[in-house]
Order: C-alpha cells, then sequence, then structure tokens
C-alpha cells in the first residue's frame, strides 16, 4: 500500500481534477477487488459438473502441449548428443580441398596436431584419415569408405568405438598367417557386414590407390561389427587404425581431419575463433601445399546444418502445436462462459438495475475465467509433469519393432524414444493456455456490456 | 488404218519410254543400293578393323605406360595377352611395388590378383569406368569390354581433307542398352592406312571428356598400327597418361586355359 500511497501523493501533488478522480475510481476497483473475486470463486462451482469438464478439456490440451515439448526436447537433445558425440565431435577442422573433393592429398601434418595439443588443453582432439577403396571377400567386391582412426584419442571425443554390436573392438595388428601375411583388424559397418555376408574373425581383403599411384592392398581381420551410427558408414564404413592406414595408403605426412570435443560446450565460439586463428598462423608459419586449401574450422552446427535447423524449427514448432490444441482446448471455455452469461442474465439485469456497474460486472466474469484457466493449468502441469517424468526415464520402448533405431535427417537414433521435461517449457505452456482462453472469455464477455436490464429481467 | 498403226505406234513408243523410264528407276536404285551398301560394308569393314587392331585373333604385347597427374608421376612396364573379345591378361612387370599384380578378363568378369597378398579380388561391373591403376585410362580401356561393333552404332560423318590428310570421321553412339562409359565417341582415321590418329570422348551430356592421340604407326602383319597413345582428360590439362606398345606379336598360339584363375596364381 504504500507505492499506492506514493502514487496518490504524486497524482495529489499534481493538483489534477482528472488525476485525483482516477486514482479515487481506481481505487474503489480495488477496495471492491476481493468481493469480486470472492463471486467469481463461487460462481464457477455453482455448476460443478460443468467446470469440471471445462477444466479437464482445458487440463488435458495442457497435458499434450507439455508431452509434446517433453518429447521434441527429448529428440534433439539426443540429435546434438548423436551429431556431437557419436561421430562429429563439437568442431572439425579440415583442408578445403578434402571438403571439397575428399581430396586424398590434402592433409595436415602431424606437426599441426602436437601445436594445437599443447597450446589448448581445455579440449580433446582425434585425427582421422580417409580413403575410399574396395573391399572383395571371396566372389563379391563393393566400394567402401576406409577410415582410420588412433583409437586413444578418438576414445576421447566421440563414442563412435564403443557402439559395438559384435565382437571385440580392437585395431591392433590381428595375426600373422602361415605364408608370412600380416593381418590387421578392422571393423566395420552393421550394413555392410549384412550385405557381405562378413561376422567378426571374416577375412577381409581392401584394394585401392595408394597416395604413390601404386595399387594398395592388404588382407584384413574383421574384429567387430558397429551398430549404426550414421546411415553413410553404416553401409559403407570401414574403420582402421592410423597405423594400418599409413601401410596400406603409403600415406604418412599428415591426416585429414581433427576432431575436437570442448571440455565447456557454452565456449564453443569462442575457442572455434581461438582455433580458426591458431590455425591460420599455422599455416603462415609452416606453409601447406597450394593444392590442398587452408584449414577450415567448423562447429557441429556448420557441420550437421540439418540438425542446427532441426532445433530452430523444433522451437516454433512447440509454439505452433501448442497454439492450436490450446486453442481447440479454449473452445469448451468459451462455451462454458457462453451458457454461464445466458442462464444469469436474469440475474445480471437485477444486478445492474440495483446500481451495480457494468465494468465490475465485467470484470467479474473475467475473473470467471481466469480462475477456470489457472484451475486447468495446475492441473495440467501436474498431470503432464508426471507423465513427462515416466517419458524421461524408461521412455518410450520401439526395439520390439526396430531393433536398429530409425535414422532420421542423417542421423542414427536408438529405439528408445526418450522425453526430456525442460521447466520453462511447462510455464510457457501454462501462459499460453491462460492468454489463449482470456482472449475467448472476451466474447461472453461482451455480451454483458450490451445487456439491457429492462428486456432480461421481463 | 494409218490412224490406227500410229495409235498403236505410239501405244508402242508409250510402252518403251516407260520400260525405260522404268529400267531407269531400277538401274538407279541399283546404283543408289550398290553405293549405299558399299558405304555400309565400308563402316562394318571400318569398325571391326578398329576393334581388332591391337588384338587380332590372339596377340601378345610388351607396353609400358606413364602416369602424369599433378600429385605424382610414374611409370610401369606390363605384358598383355588377348584372344578374341572374350579373353584378355594384363600383368604388371615394373615397378617392384606393383610386379605381379594381374588383370583377368573372361567374358563379363574380371578379376585382379594380386601376389602380395595371394589373393583374387573380382572386380565389379560397377568399377568399370574406374581409374585403372592410378592412371586416366578406366578399367575398361584397358580391358576393352566394350567394343564399337557390338555396343555402338556407328556411322561416317565426314570423309574427305582434313589436318591436311585424307580422313574418315566416325562417330560412334551408345545402343539402346549398351552398359558403356560414353554418350559419343569421335574417332578420326586415316583413309590411306585405315589407323586412327585421334579419338575425343563425350560423355551422356555432350561434354567433352578426354582426347586420345594415336601415333607413331608400325606395319604388323600387313596392318598399321598406332604404337602410341596419349591419353589428356579435359578438366585436367597438366595430367596426362601415355602407353607405348614396345612390341606386338598377333596369332600366338594361347589355350583357353591360359586365360583361367589358376593360370593367374601361378603366374607369380
Amino acid at each position: 500500500m504504500s507505492l499506492w500511497k506514493i502514487v496518490s501523493f504524486l497524482y495529489k501533488a499534481c493538483d489534477s481534477d482528472a488525476s485525483a478522480m482516477l486514482v479515487s475510481r481506481t481505487r474503489a476497483v480495488l477496495n471492491r477487488l476481493p468481493m469480486l473475486l470472492f463471486m467469481a470463486w463461487r460462481n464457477i462451482w455453482r455448476n460443478p459438473v460443468r467446470s469440471m469438464l471445462t477444466i479437464s478439456a482445458l487440463a488435458g490440451g495442457l497435458v499434450m502441449v507439455i508431452l509434446y515439448a517433453a518429447l521434441l526436447e527429448g529428440m534433439t537433445r539426443q540429435m546434438v548428443t548423436f551429431a556431437t558425440e557419436i561421430s562429429t565431435g563439437h568442431i572439425q577442422v579440415q583442408r578445403q580441398a578434402f571438403i571439397d573433393d575428399q581430396d586424398l592429398y590434402a592433409t595436415l601434418p602431424w606437426s599441426y596436431l602436437q601445436t594445437v595439443e599443447q597450446k589448448f588443453p581445455d579440449i580433446q582432439i582425434a585425427p582421422r584419415l580417409y580413403s575410399a577403396g574396395l573391399a572383395s571377400v571371396e566372389n563379391t567386391s563393393t566400394g567402401v569408405l576406409i577410415k582410420a582412426v588412433d583409437p586413444q584419442r578418438e576414445a576421447s571425443v566421440t563414442q563412435m568405438l564403443s557402439h559395438v554390436r559384435r565382437g571385440e573392438l580392437n585395431l591392433a595388428m590381428a595375426d600373422t598367417l602361415e605364408d608370412g601375411l600380416t593381418r590387421y583388424n578392422l571393423v566395420i559397418g552393421a550394413q555392410l557386414a549384412k550385405n557381405m555376408n562378413l561376422e567378426p574373425g571374416s577375412e577381409l581383403v581392401l584394394v585401392t590407390q595408394a597416395a604413390d599411384g601404386s595399387i594398395g592392398n592388404a588382407l584384413y581381420r574383421i574384429a567387430a561389427i558397429l551398430k549404426p551410427l550414421e546411415p553413410a558408414f553404416d553401409r559403407i564404413g570401414v574403420l582402421m587404425s592410423i597405423e594400418a592406414y599409413q601401410q596400406l595408403m603409403y600415406l604418412d605426412d599428415g591426416f585429414h581431419e581433427l576432431a575436437i570435443k570442448l571440455d565447456d560446450v557454452t565456449q564453443l565460439e569462442a575457442i572455434q575463433a581461438a582455433l580458426d586463428a591458431e590455425f591460420k598462423s599455422l599455416a603462415t608459419s609452416q606453409p601447406l601445399d597450394e593444392l590442398g586449401g587452408l584449414p577450415v574450422v567448423r562447429n557441429w552446427k556448420q557441420l550437421t546444418p540439418a540438425i542446427a535447423d532441426m532445433l530452430e524449427l523444433s522451437k516454433s514448432m512447440v509454439l505452433i502445436i501448442g497454439f492450436i490444441v490450446v486453442a481447440l482446448a479454449s473452445m469448451g471455455m468459451l462455451n462454458t462462459m457462453l451458457m454461464a452469461v445466458h442462464e444469469r442474465s436474469h440475474e445480471f439485469g437485477i444486478l445492474l438495475a440495483v446500481g451495480m456497474k457494468r465494468r465490475w460486472l465485467l470484470l467479474m466474469v473475467l475473473f470467471e475465467s481466469f480462475f477456470l484457466a489457472l484451475v486447468s493449468a495446475f492441473v495440467g502441469s501436474v498431470f503432464g509433469i508426471i507423465i513427462a517424468t515416466y517419458l524421461e526415464d524408461p521412455g518410450i520402448d520401439f526395439s520390439a519393432s526396430m531393433p536398429d533405431g530409425y535414422d532420421w535427417a542423417g542421423m542414427v537414433f536408438e529405439p528408445v524414444m526418450k522425453g526430456y521435461l525442460e521447466p520453462v517449457h511447462v510455464v510457457n505452456a501454462c501462459v499460453l493456455m491462460i492468454l489463449v482462453t482470456m482472449f475467448a472469455s472476451l466474447i461472453p464477455s461482451w455480451r454483458i456490456v450490451r445487456l439491457k436490464p429492462v428486456e432480461v429481467m421481463r | 488404218m494409218i490412224a490406227e498403226h500410229k495409235l498403236i505406234k505410239d501405244k508402242a513408243i508409250s510402252v518403251v519410254t516407260l520400260y525405260r523410264i522404268f529400267y531407269g528407276f531400277v538401274f538407279t536404285l541399283c546404283l543408289s543400293l550398290t553405293s549405299f551398301t558399299a558405304k555400309a560394308i565400308e563402316i562394318d569393314e571400318l569398325i571391326h578393323h578398329i576393334d581388332e587392331l591391337w588384338r587380332g585373333s590372339t596377340s601378345h604385347a610388351t607396353m609400358s605406360m606413364s602416369v602424369i597427374t599433378k600429385r605424382y608421376q610414374r611409370s610401369m612396364t606390363m605384358e598383355a595377352w588377348s584372344r578374341g573379345k572374350d579373353y584378355s591378361l594384363v600383368l604388371i612387370r615394373q615397378p617392384i611395388k606393383d610386379k605381379g599384380i594381374a588383370t583377368l578378363k573372361v567374358e563379363e568378369n574380371i578379376w585382379n590378383y594380386l601376389p602380395k597378398i595371394n589373393r583374387v579380388t573380382k572386380v565389379p561391373s560397377s568399377m568399370m569406368s574406374g581409374s585403372w591403376m592410378g592412371s586416366h585410362f578406366t578399367n575398361d580401356d584397358l580391358i576393352k569390354e566394350s567394343s564399337f561393333q557390338d555396343d555402338y552404332d556407328s556411322s561416317i560423318t565426314f570423309e574427305g581433307e582434313r589436318d591436311g590428310r585424307r580422313i574418315y570421321e566416325v562417330t560412334s553412339l551408345p545402343k539402346m542398352n549398351a552398359a558403356v562409359v560414353w554418350g559419343k565417341i569421335v574417332m578420326l582415321i586415316e583413309q590411306d592406312t585405315l589407323a586412327p590418329y585421334k579419338a575425343v570422348y563425350y560423355d551422356e551430356e555432350g561434354l567433352l571428356i578426354r582426347t586420345m592421340i594415336f601415333d607413331q604407326p608400325q606395319k604388323i602383319d600387313g596392318r598399321t598400327i598406332p604404337m602410341r597413345m596419349s591419353l589428356q582428360p579435359e578438366d585436367k590439362p597438366d595430367e596426362s597418361t601415355v602407353i607405348v606398345y614396345q612390341d606386338i606379336v598377333f596369332n600366338v598360339a594361347l589355350e583357353d586355359s591360359f586365360f583361367s584363375l589358376q593360370s593367374l596364381r601361378q603366374r607369380r
């Protein structure tokens, strides 16, 4: 009340008749506010069944919106996790010619790796090499993508190597055959294993064109088959150690790609900029050949634009879907309030006749709508949170019908769909619902403004 | 009577004229037919000649290949045998790193033998347009799986003097269901020797992809055979591949069993 006193004092200080009148009027409304609120609350429960039905319709809509938001949030979080932690990393560095057409010779020298490792202690880095090749077993051959990683470093950046479906992950030298041939271990994608009928322990021949133009060829032993990571790798991916790659490809002077994981993801842009500057200065101090182009530092949003777009889209999706659901539910509210006003028009007529101000009546009806919305928001949030928590923990399990998960936007998802409840989503949904229902209740209120006491009392 | 006679005479004359016209027509028809068949035989013969030029019924050749790319430069020597269009075998002699790698073609199947790992791998038909041994030649070029006769409809599109010599220009378009790499091949052939000196390759969109120059002709078994082939890809002006035949012998005795996986392994 002290604030009110200051305001009224200021108005009085202005010594204006108009403002004084406004103050007294507002004060009059405020004085009657408890009474209006009380009447509104009692009015709701004059027809408890109708009010309960309205509340359940609104609360049900709200539950839907909360669940939808939770599932979408869960999915986008899973996407971000997959996009960054499974194989991409937060940041990648490649040379322009490698980005453009997978140029085998567009390598970054090994000295760069050491420099970056020393200058950036807060990031984990993993070098990778790629090549195209022909995989053969018995009488079948197929084109494959050869990917080479450093197992220790890769494990600190991505979980790629831990997604083993069958076999044991091992990229070291496998064995030596009777005729003196050595075999390295190889890890392959699930679909490739299926297409070529390979099992852990099978032998595979890889033929490719080595960096010096000669025919690189070597024998390998399948050590493990990976779970689906990304559709492309799943179908044609072959994973080996960098050591094995260098013996096959005669390409020792560098690596194609640097995958980087940040300890603190919020620093993404800052570290990206620092890395970019570092690689630029490295490119001037230790020049690269011209054909391969300059090193390019990109973050996961730039590397997987489909997912970054999806994240943006999901935000507006929640708003649009939420608005539609709540708008439908508020039709129930509109109906209830129209009925309530209609059956009480006689009563309103009397109130008006004995001198009740129209605006107070209007305010009272709006309060009724507001209470209905408030109760619905409370009930809906409670149920929404309970169900969303259930979605968060066991989740929805599709593994019976889709054991490999599903792929969407170039990503493979786990078969268990999990929600994630963001508290701000619940608050947003409640605010959205209250706003929409209040807007809907303006229509019944309008009837009060136009009510003619003489007609309705007849 | 006179009038009647005249009528008969007129009739006779008209009949004779009719005959003459008819025979003239038949004659010109025959003429055009003979000239048409002459040309048709010529194109078939020409194509057959080109297809068989480096092949004969059987052949044995030694050749060297040098590849220049912007990244590396390498040369290799190889030995090749062929029998008809269904059998061929190419064996790398040098450099040491690739020595003994053999490519065998029997009908539609292609195998590579890799001596380092002592394994035979099958080359899928989808790899036919892929580079052969890091050169600008495709697997298809080397193995000559496709032939002008079977896979292309060829026609002589120019006959006369060009580049200071009398030539045939043969344009070949792929047949409807032919599994070939090119959309159009234009080959320039010298009329006197029937030896090609230039071939230009286009893709399905009609874009110029590569140019092959044939030179250093040599007369072997009465046929003029260009001993050097230089391949120039259109999109990489500073790269090229040159194949030189050191030696080529036709009609050598080669058994069917020579072109088998067993002999592939034994050859190491």
